[in-house]
């Protein structure tokens, strides 16, 4: 069995020759997502126009802060299914705190923003905490938990606004924060890049980021080796909720308001993101860089199909079946490989 | 641990007292869930209310007996509430466009109705099957992409707008109708749960999912086609979701891009609460009804109880949580 397929991996590499050396070189992804901006550039001048462009890089950021939070849990072998309703929970509570203490001191701006961003980012602490030790003490499945704690953050958003938005931010958060441009780029850009460097010291040059591979790898070797499981299976966890708090409190600053309806896709885009990235659901796999960089493809893709006019049902057709496409490849690519070392 | 070898008698008490709530909690908390709310709401306990918990409580029975099909397998289908969107606006577009062309052939129109209802499921089931079976993409990553998929297809052919004129005929036949009676949806959803309940006990592939979910090397070690089981658990699992799907469109009398909006999360929390585990191989027809029934009655409950719809919110995932801690007990205990 393993001999036969050895055989026609050789062949077939002999086959494609260099093109195939060179997509194994730069990997597939960075290839993929050269050639759609690319095709983007040559053929679609709109792409190219500088507020196309702020829109795809803040789109990406977005999703690049939610997506690393994620690759984190899918690292440990978990899910989150949480991270849009803590997104939604976050905007309401942040934009109702700040709007709260402005109206008890108006003014003290500074204090309001400083209260509204700390209020924000405890909605995520308090939901990853809460997921990470249901899943590290209780030992409940990840998917149900998140499943259940979704529906709770959901339910308090909503309870807490009923469903309308909540304005009355002060103006230097929204005007001087949220829609700034620091030196041509927008905010959100710098923040990214800012989070993204931050997980990858971490995943690389701490032992935090080690043992945190070293659990999803394999559970039961990380626990019988010492490292303390329950801990960073928490961490993990709550690392996740702050990222998707912080993408929440740029994107309301962005927006203005607090809207208990603004995760959108974000749940889903970032496990797809995760997923294309070859971070592996059985844990222990995934790299916060290729995980950005299937961001940027989403957020791109996206924007190529909304300039080329596709309807957005149709979008989404091409989504479910990009992300099913892309971890069928990845599979097969394994199992290939496995096949081969079979020998 | 020394206690249980030193006093056998009362420990096996007490482990029978355990095991009696661990298997008849959900009854009892069904019970006192009911008479507690009865307290503030009498209208709780009165037999019309209680018909139309049962009447209710039909469609998700089928949909958490679908789902409970693929948890079985160690699975599950995040695709179910889109899949049934799509069977929904197909069947209906299918139905009034025949009507249209010919009113006079009203029976064809009707089976073309349902067949291609039915064939959309079985069409989802494969694709699903085919990819986690074959391709060996994760259950999670497949029915993401499926619902995806779906969702667009519902949404597309439906321009997003719901399907009207679908024929009375049709909702008398799923919906309104009686036999002795008996109204037609609890008649088609017993009648599909029972042979789904007789397939799952009685038949090789049946008792193969219960094996392929419990430990699916030694299934494969004992010679058992697993895959083609789990591609077929997976049509099986759509096709009953596109029984469901025509009994909603029949009650609703239209074609709904958005009708399985909620039937996923409620599908998966109906069967786990009654008890079938995501760790695969424990679950039975009867557990996913019983989760049904108190779902269905939970929501009653509080809506009569005019308890906030956001807050109802909150209680249903905190249940969830609570029902997963509790199978987790229970398999423990075992």
């Amino acid at each position: 069995m393993s001999a036969t397929t050895l055989d026609s991996s050789r062949a077939a590499r002999g086959r494609h020759g260099w093109l195939a050396n060179a997509l194994r070189k730069i990997g597939f992804l960075p290839a993929l997502l050269i050639v759609l901006v690319g095709l983007l550039v040559a053929f679609e001048p709109r792409f190219m126009g500088t507020f196309n462009l702020f829109n795809v890089l803040r789109n990406s950021s977005a999703l690049m802060i939610v997506a690393s939070g994620q690759m984190l849990v899918l690292v440990v072998g978990g899910f989150d299914l949480s991270v849009g309703a803590v997104i939604a929970l976050t905007s309401v509570v942040t934009a109702k705190a700040m709007a709260v203490t402005l109206e008890a001191a108006p003014d003290d701006v500074s204090t309001a923003i400083l209260f509204g961003v700390l209020a924000g980012m405890a909605c995520g602490f308090v939901t990853g905490l809460v997921n990470g030790a249901c899943v590290a003490f209780l030992r409940i499945s990840p998917f149900m938990v998140t499943l259940g704690t979704s529906s709770i953050a959901t339910g308090v958003a909503l309870l807490l606004t009923n469903g309308i938005p909540v304005y009355g931010m002060p103006d230097a958060f929204v005007k001087e924060f949220g829609r700034a441009i620091w030196f041509g780029l927008p905010m959100p850009v710098y923040v990214s890049v800012a989070v993204l460097a931050l997980v990858w010291f971490m995943q690389r040059q701490t032992t935090v980021g080690r043992y945190i591979h070293a659990i999803g790898g394999n559970m039961q070797a990380a626990m019988v080796s010492g490292v303390n499981t329950n801990f960073y299976l928490i961490l993990a966890y709550t690392l996740c909720g702050m990222l998707a708090s912080l993408t929440s409190i740029l994107l309301t600053a962005r927006l203005g308001s607090g809207q208990a309806t603004m995760s959108g896709n974000l749940m889903l885009e970032s496990i797809a993101a995760g997923v294309i990235a070859g971070v592996s659901l059985r844990g222990g796999v995934g790299r916060v860089e290729m995980v950005a960089l299937s961001a940027l493809f989403l957020s791109i893709l996206t924007n190529a199909m909304n300039l080329l006019k596709i309807n957005s049902k149709i979008q989404t057709i091409f989504m479910g079946v990009i992300v099913v496409a892309a971890v069928a490849l990845d599979e097969f690519a394994k199992r290939r490989s496995r096949d081969a070392r079979g020998r | 641990m020394n206690d249980t070898t030193l006093r056998p008698a009362e420990s096996s008490a007490g482990r029978s007292a355990a095991a009696f709530f661990v298997r008849y909690g959900l009854v009892i908390a069904l019970v006192v869930m009911e008479l507690g709310f009865a307290i503030v709401e009498p209208l709780v306990l009165s037999p019309g209310n209680l018909l139309n918990v049962l009447q209710q409580t039909t469609y998700i029975a089928v949909f958490a007996a679908a789902q409970m099909v693929v948890i079985l397998t160690r699975g599950f289908d995040l695709s179910l509430g889109t899949c049934v969107s799509s069977v929904s606006v197909a069947s209906a577009l299918v139905m009034t466009s025949m009507v249209a062309a010919d009113p006079g052939n009203l029976p064809s129109a009707l089976a073309m109705g349902i067949l291609t209802g039915l064939g959309l499921g079985v069409a989802v089931g494969l694709f699903n099957g085919f990819c986690i079976s074959v391709l060996n993409v994760n259950a999670f990553v497949t029915t993401l992409g499926s619902f995806n998929i779906c969702f667009g297809i519902a949404t597309t052919i439906s321009d997003g707008r719901p399907v009207f004129d679908v024929p009375k005929e049709f909702s008398e036949l799923m919906y309104s109708g009686t036999i002795l009676g008996v109204p037609a949806p609890v008649i088609i959803a017993v009648a599909v749960l029972a042979a789904l309940h007789l397939l799952l006990n009685g038949t090789v592939f049946g008792r193969s999912l219960y094996i392929i979910g419990g430990n699916p090397r030694a299934a494969t070690l004992a010679g058992l086609p697993s895959r083609r089981y789990l591609v077929l658990a997976y049509v099986l699992c759509s096709v009953l979701a596109a029984v469901g799907a025509l009994m909603l469109t029949a009650r609703t009398g239209s074609g709904e891009p958005n009708l399985g909006g909620n039937v996923t999360l409620q599908s998966i929390a109906a069967a786990v609460i009654g008890g079938v585990s995501l760790r695969g191989g424990v679950g039975s027809t009867y557990a996913a009804v019983l989760g049904a029934v108190f779902v269905t009655a939970l929501s009653n409950c509080m809506g009569l109880a005019r308890i906030d719809g956001y807050i109802q919110q909150i209680i249903l995932g905190c249940v969830i949580i609570a029902a997963i801690f509790v199978d987790r007990l229970r398999t423990g205990a075992r």
